[in-house]
């Protein structure tokens, strides 16, 4: 029996937000120095704004399949968006709680035959006083076995 | 390293073209150096056997690293990415390694202190042998919600 949702920790660290700015090119200093950080009125260096993506490495595919449940087969899948809605961004030495859950999951036919499903994942980020941070919505999309002619 | 200057509203106009970012080109170490720092290891990024035996010439860039860099240029065209409201990418080709990408906005409307921008990144290059792709074309398009300092 599938899960309603997923509950996982996402601890934001000054590695680990400098490795992530790091890997998108990033050189602005509010990522990776923590006394620019703090000119700015951040308490520590701020995550950027696609940082939430590691939440992969709490809940890796197979869990997230076992445990929700979508029966997506990845031969298939593309990503097709990606959205974040921000009431600020995280900050390094802060535990994010994030709650991860199947908000749509629906099929549309195709012009040609074929149909795509579209499922999309709703990660909610709460901060220790239990305040929303952002909430990202991950879709993918599964085409059809047939594609049609 | 840098320090994008402060942007504030009454400096910007409807319609108004954002300067153009240049991105890469883009290598395979830069997708395993995103693997490694997100957690996205899906081998067809990384292992050309993998990805040919997935229909794919060879591997090609995470969807979330092109996303990564538009979100840079966003960040870096309004004073920090603390001004971010919203952020919305769609995917619509692939980017291979020796493309570079090219980051692109318009402000398409500012209501009560909002701005909102239209997002688009290009591909450019020659793209994989035996795919015959366009030397440039658009690989992901979005939209920003953006909230700066009076």
């Amino acid at each position: 029996m599938a899960e309603s949702e997923i509950t996982f920790d996402l601890p934001v660290t000054r590695e680990t937000v400098a490795d992530f700015a790091l890997a998108v090119g990033e050189d602005n200093r509010v990522f990776f120095d923590p006394e620019e950080a703090r000119r700015q009125g951040f308490p520590d260096v701020v995550a950027p704004p696609t940082f939430t993506v590691t939440q992969i490495f709490c809940v890796p595919r197979d869990e997230r399949e076992r445990r929700l449940g979508a029966n997506l087969d990845y031969g298939r899948v593309l990503h097709g968006e990606q959205e974040f809605v921000y009431n600020r961004l995280p900050v390094a030495g802060e535990v994010l709680t994030g709650t991860m859950r199947i908000a749509k999951d629906f099929t549309k036919e195709g012009k040609r035959g074929g149909s795509m499903r579209f499922v999309t994942y709703e990660s909610v980020f709460t901060d220790a006083d239990g305040a929303e941070v952002l909430r990202a919505y991950y879709t993918l999309i599964e085409t059809s076995k047939d594609p049609g002619s | 390293m840098t320090t994008p200057k402060t942007v504030t509203l009454d400096a910007l106009t409807l319609g108004m073209e954002l300067e153009e970012f240049v991105y890469g080109p883009l290598s395979r170490e830069d997708f395993v150096r995103y693997a490694e720092a997100s957690g996205d290891d899906n081998p067809i990024h990384q292992d050309e056997e993998y990805a040919r035996s997935q229909g794919s010439p060879t591997v090609f860039a995470m969807g979330m690293l092109n996303a990564g860099y538009l979100a840079h240029a966003v960040s870096d065209w309004f004073g920090g990415p603390q001004h971010l409201r919203r952020y919305k990418v769609r995917f619509t080709t692939r980017v291979w390694a020796g493309d570079e990408l090219i980051c692109s906005g318009r402000i398409d409307s500012i209501e009560g202190g909002v701005v909102h921008v239209a997002l688009e990144a290009r591909r450019r290059g020659a793209g994989p042998d035996g795919l015959d792709l366009p030397e440039d074309e658009v690989a992901l398009k979005g939209e920003a919600e953006i909230v700066l300092p009076e």
